[in-house]
């Protein structure tokens, strides 16, 4: 089943009332994530992350095609009963406390009073909040607003929840507790839909990443798949290289290199990964592995990016 | 269930306002001082109603005087509306454009909850904070009336449904002023030009606006607008009549109803079809 499901989703702004100037956030979007996992959406400043997810929660509303939450038109307020936010730079009302925000926006997302201060409990003990929960908002720093913001995005047990920029602002102990109770929610079978720019926090807990870049989708995997670099692959070899096989290597342009670990093959194709092997053993080297080179989903993102920039 | 949490919110926001407590800290000075200044007094030939010492109305008998006091009640219930049109508003005026700011729009629309609801909510938490006030005052002034003049007039007390439906009709303008522009200052200039300005000039139409043109299309649109807006001067004259228990005109009123209703939907139109 799919907690969230769009297809060709548009979203262009008007500016200006003599010239108008369109601005294309998101162009022809289509993305389906699966129930029970943390998916992660990717890009950089302006590419279109925070209108997805506004329009996934009829924040906005779309120039064109079709999205789905939870199998509900994203129009349909009942279906936000089942589903929690975290808004990028919230603001809770400043005379309200801790317990307060969560009792009021608990309401408001339509849990019964009576069943409130039990969650409220459990919920300011799993974000590290309970001694501030009668201590006024005003008062809090900007990890302390995003733990309860994240408390406040669970109050109703939402089957999915969007997050963006959870850790913003957070501590390095802090965002490996929110990495902690995420991991926590995939294992409950909740949804989770991250919106990041830490890449690293991301390549950790994801399992599932999108790439969209000038409000177009560039590219959905695994991060293995996103990372795994295809045309590179680490041969490790035994015992010493001998020279003949460097000047074959370099006279052939087989697109080799040396290393301590053995020998790094950057080829087209399967073909010419063969065409290495093959000599390795001509030269009798003995082969004991050959695997895909993985970059990190940063180096992957902004070499993703960089191919787009000419376009 | 919802509008409930808002009207609370609301009531929560406001009370967190410096603006509410110098309303009510008014309220409460014009009352102390009004039970130190209002008194009656018996004479010869009959009771006199008393301001500051000062005779405030002829000798009348006993039975007579509730009529004087009325008069008082109604002036002082005059000066309460134009006390609270001008820091009502004033105080209730972010109520809409604080919602509508980023980080805190998002967290609201993405609860179950319809924009108008939304908007409902906010409407009237601001109208009971307001509500509560009048009532506060006007529950004082019959207290004292009651007390230093033995009238016990449950006009003045129901004229705070009064007032407070006159401010209702009128905050439905402040919100599609803060609707639309999503400014707070924008919401408040706009109101004082209609009620100092637009107001009047409408109000006296005939004398003023009449004037320019006698075509009947261009007169037609200078009385639809006149019937747009809340007839403030008119529900603020009746609201007199209803202390002196005088039979009321209920026209102003019907017509604010429907012009607040007007603003109101207006405003929820522009709420559905914004993005944030």
């Amino acid at each position: 089943m799919h907690a969230l499901e769009c297809e060709q989703l548009t979203k262009v702004y008007r500016s200006g009332i003599r010239n108008k100037r369109e601005i294309r956030a998101l162009q022809e979007v289509s993305i389906a994530v699966e129930s029970g996992q943390i998916f992660s959406l990717l890009g950089p400043n302006g590419a279109g992350k925070t209108t997805f997810v506004k329009i996934l929660l009829s924040l906005t509303h779309p120039t064109g095609g079709r999205a789905l939450v939870l199998d509900r038109p994203v129009t349909e307020s009942r279906v936000r009963r089942r589903v929690g936010y975290l808004p990028e730079n919230h603001r809770f009302p400043a005379y309200l406390t801790g317990e307060q925000v969560m009792m009021s926006f608990g309401s408001l997302a339509g849990v019964h009073r009576s069943a409130l201060s039990g969650r409220i409990d459990q919920l300011l003990t799993l974000v590290g909040m309970q001694e501030w929960r009668k201590v006024k908002v005003r008062k809090y720093s900007k990890g302390m607003m995003q733990r309860l913001g994240l408390a406040q995005a669970l109050v109703n047990d939402p089957e999915l929840v969007f997050l963006d920029e959870p850790t913003d602002g957070v501590d390095p102990v802090g965002r490996k507790e929110i990495r902690d109770v995420l991991r926590n929610l995939r294992e409950q079978g909740k949804t989770i839909f991250l919106n990041s720019h830490l890449l690293s926090e991301v390549e950790l807990v994801s399992d599932r990443v999108a790439i969209l870049d000038k409000g177009k989708l560039l590219k959905v995997g695994t991060v293995e798949e996103l990372t795994t670099t295809e045309s590179s692959y680490t041969i490790g070899c035994q015992g010493p290289l001998p020279d003949a096989l460097r000047t074959e290597a370099d006279a052939r342009v087989l697109g080799v290199t040396f290393s301590a670990e053995g020998v790094v093959a950057h080829v087209a194709d399967p073909a010419a990964l063969n065409a290495v092997i093959d000599l390795l053993r001509k030269h009798g080297v003995l082969i004991t592995s050959v695997t895909p080179q993985r970059s990190t989903l940063e180096e992957s993102f902004i070499n993703l990016i960089k191919r787009e920039i000419p376009s | 269930m919802s509008i409930l949490v808002l009207i609370r919110l609301t009531l929560r926001e406001l009370s967190s306002k410096v603006t509410m407590y110098i309303l009510a800290g008014i309220s409460t000075l014009v009352l102390l001082g009004l039970a130190l200044a209002v008194s009656v007094d018996s004479m010869a030939d009959g009771e006199v109603l008393k301001l500051f010492g000062q005779q405030v109305s002829p000798p009348v008998p006993l039975e007579e005087l509730a009529k004087a006091v009325q008069q008082m009640q109604a002036g002082l219930a005059g000066g309460l509306f134009t006390g609270i049109i001008l820091f009502g508003v004033f105080a209730t005026a972010g109520v809409i454009p604080d919602m509508l700011e980023r980080g805190t729009v998002d967290l609201y629309i993405s609860k179950p909850i319809s924009r108008w609801e939304l908007l409902l909510g906010k409407y009237c938490g601001a109208v009971a904070a307001i509500g509560l006030n009048i009532i506060y005052f006007l529950a004082g002034a019959w207290l004292v009336f009651g007390l230093r003049c033995g009238v016990w007039d449950i006009n003045l007390l129901l004229s705070a449904l009064t007032m407070t439906f006159m401010f209702a009709a009128l905050y439905a303008m402040v919100v599609f002023f803060g609707t639309w522009t999503r400014s707070t200052a924008a919401s408040i200039i706009l109101t004082y030009l209609y009620l100092f300005i637009l107001g009047g000039i409408l109000h006296n139409r005939e004398l003023t606006l009449y004037l320019i043109s006698e075509n009947a299309v261009y007169r037609g649109v200078i009385d639809g607008f006149y019937y747009l807006f809340p007839q403030i001067s008119g529900m603020q004259e009746n609201g007199a009549k209803q202390i002196m228990q005088v039979e009321m005109d209920w026209k102003p009123f019907l017509q604010s109803f429907f012009s607040g209703s007007v603003f109101f939907l207006a405003a929820a139109v522009i709420l559905k079809r914004r993005d944030f």
